[in-house]
């Protein structure tokens, strides 16, 4: 590639306007229906019902208390510990006591979970629907148009991210295929996202995969579908039983009076 | 939006609520939702969930203030966006009701109301509060004491229930529950200076059921106050218990040198160390002219004023003594 000629191509304005423009509008566009589409998808959060709130809160506060056991007196730290790990090892908080030592119900077949795998799907569907038929329309009727031409020189790498779709060895760079250009909008549209639809919005393909990634995080709770709640209580048990208690109090005069 | 402060509404004084009632006419007319179908941004302006927790702080600042037809409309607004069986908006529709209840017969028929929305077994916080804020109302002491115990067995990680349960258990002498749920509260939020000074004040307060054990609780409870003033200096309540306690065992002291002594002989290996006569006394020098010098800032305002003239009387007070 010869950089002292440059390259000119007489490109059709129309290309602008009936290839750039389009293109554009219709992912911004897309970008606002995908997040109205998903605030309708979204199914308010489960209510936990009594017993299942019972179990979680009561397997956090043993988490409480053997994190922050410093703050209270060795006694009361005695007589808590002695009362939780007697009822963990009794399931006294079980949700469901008589199933206690059964295996693990199935995910798959757990209500619950299929619940949250549900919402999974249709956060998926909303994002891969529109991908693919946009994808799919412009590969029917843009493929190989070059629209654009950057007012900058870059080095050779960005060939292959910025002529997909344009099987030519001595473009310049700085020319930008019609494919190229959607992906660019695909992933640099975030900040008009923004302006337009508020700082929570659901039209980002980005933020959306970052939230999937760790879906434990967003909802769920403590308890993972799957997982045997005796079993964490047991653990817990033998946390506490294990644990050195220290007082924070001890000396907390002299600490004080050496303070100021 | 600007203009409302989301400050808690515990915290803030009379004249703030009431200034934020009395904006409450003209806030409503300036945030009115869209009334479109669907929300179009950039022509409405945007929802967020400031918008609307400001909407529930002037709920409660208008009942306070007794506006209570602002607070209707603002109890409006929330049941139109979240519903009416929405959790908490049913907590506040039961706040404004009782509020507007007159006499306790419609007391009592809320109260049934709330009964007959929990019967169900559902996990419904704000209404089990209500009912619970309710029957402490109606002078119903042992009722709410019940419910909060069965509203502790299934959240026990609640620090505004343990807390409340914390006054009724004092309210009716309680100390050691008391001193329990203090302690619980702890647990979940150990940093926490004022339930430290408090659990401090209940110690002191228990004195008097208590004379063999009084210089160990003392000891105890100054101990409590040292470590609300190590988390927050300043703490202008942990200074005034660190002066009455350190004031009070220096006094036993006096009376008897081998108070302190004789405790610590009887305590088993893992306990504290009674603190020895210079460092009671130091504690109390030191609260001393911690006191004096809140009393000298006075005009900073960062103490209310009921706290700063119990600052200065006690201060008279121990000066008189000291005196005589």
């Amino acid at each position: 590639m010869a950089d002292s000629v440059v390259q000119t191509i007489h490109r059709d304005p129309a290309l602008f306007y009936w290839i750039l423009f389009p293109i554009t509008i219709v992912m911004i566009l897309t970008g606002v229906l995908r997040h109205y589409f998903t605030v309708l998808l979204q199914t308010a959060p489960k209510k936990l019902p009594l017993a299942a709130l019972r179990e979680q809160r009561s397997l956090l506060r043993g988490v409480n208390l053997r994190c922050n056991a410093s703050a209270i007196s060795p006694s009361s730290f005695a007589s808590r510990k002695a009362y939780l790990v007697s009822a963990y090892k009794d399931g006294t908080f079980l949700k469901d006591p008589e199933n206690r030592g059964k295996a693990a119900p199935n995910p798959m077949t757990d209500p619950a979970a299929m619940e949250g795998m549900m919402g999974m799907m249709k956060g998926n569907m909303a994002m891969m629907v529109p991908q693919t038929l946009i994808m799919g329309w412009i590969n029917a009727f843009f493929a190989g148009f070059v629209v654009l031409k950057l007012p900058f020189p870059l080095t050779l790498r960005f060939k292959s991210m910025l002529q997909s779709g344009v099987a030519t060895r001595d473009l310049d760079v700085r020319w930008v295929s019609s494919l190229s250009w959607y992906f660019l909008n695909l992933f640099g549209l975030q900040s008009v996202f923004i302006f337009i639809l508020g700082n929570e919005n659901a039209a980002n393909q980005m933020a959306s995969q970052m939230s999937q990634m760790n879906p434990g995080a967003a909802g769920t709770g403590m308890f993972q579908p799957g997982q045997d709640p005796d079993k964490m209580f047991l653990n817990e048990a033998e946390n506490l039983e294990v644990m050195e208690h220290e007082y924070i109090l001890k000396g907390v005069e002299q600490r004080l009076l050496a303070s100021i | 939006m600007a203009t409302i402060a989301l400050s808690s509404p515990l915290s803030q004084g009379n004249p703030e609520a009431l200034s934020l009632s009395q904006q409450t006419a003209q806030y409503l007319q300036k945030y009115t939702p869209s009334r479109l179908p669907i929300p179009i941004p950039l022509l409405s302006s945007p929802e967020s969930t400031d918008l609307w927790a400001s909407y529930e702080k002037l709920l409660l600042s208008c009942l306070r203030t007794g506006d209570d037809k602002s607070a209707h409309e603002c109890l409006e607004k929330l049941i139109q966006r979240f519903g009416a069986t929405n959790e908490r908006v049913m907590g506040l529709r039961g706040l404004y009701q009782e509020a507007i209840a007159d006499g306790d017969t419609a007391l009592e028929k809320i109260l049934r109301e709330y009964e007959e929305v929990l019967e169900g077994g559902s996990a419904n916080t704000p209404i089990m509060k209500r009912r619970i804020a309710l029957l402490r109302n109606l002078g119903k002491t042992n009722g709410a004491i019940d419910a909060l115990v069965e509203l502790l067995d299934a959240s026990p990680t609640d620090i505004e229930a343990w807390s409340e349960l914390a006054d009724l258990y004092l309210s009716q002498g309680f100390f050691s529950q008391a001193e329990y749920c203090l302690e619980e509260i702890l647990l979940v939020a150990p940093n926490a200076w004022n339930v430290h000074a408090r659990l401090g004040e209940l110690l002191y307060m228990g004195l008097g059921n208590n004379e063999s054990n009084a210089p160990k609780l003392l000891a105890e409870s100054i101990r409590r106050f040292c470590r609300s003033i190590e988390l927050c200096d300043g703490y202008l309540r942990g200074y005034y218990g660190l002066k009455l306690t350190t004031d009070r065992l220096s006094k036993m002291i006096q009376k008897d040198p081998k108070v302190l002594s004789n405790s610590s002989s009887t305590t088993d290996s893992d306990e504290i160390p009674m603190p020895t006569e210079q460092i009671v006394n130091a504690l109390h020098e030191k609260a001393t002219s911690a006191l004096a010098q809140i009393a000298r800032k006075a005009d900073s305002g960062q103490h209310s004023e009921v706290e700063l003239l119990a600052v200065k009387s006690l201060l008279d007070k121990s000066a008189q003594s000291a005196t005589r």
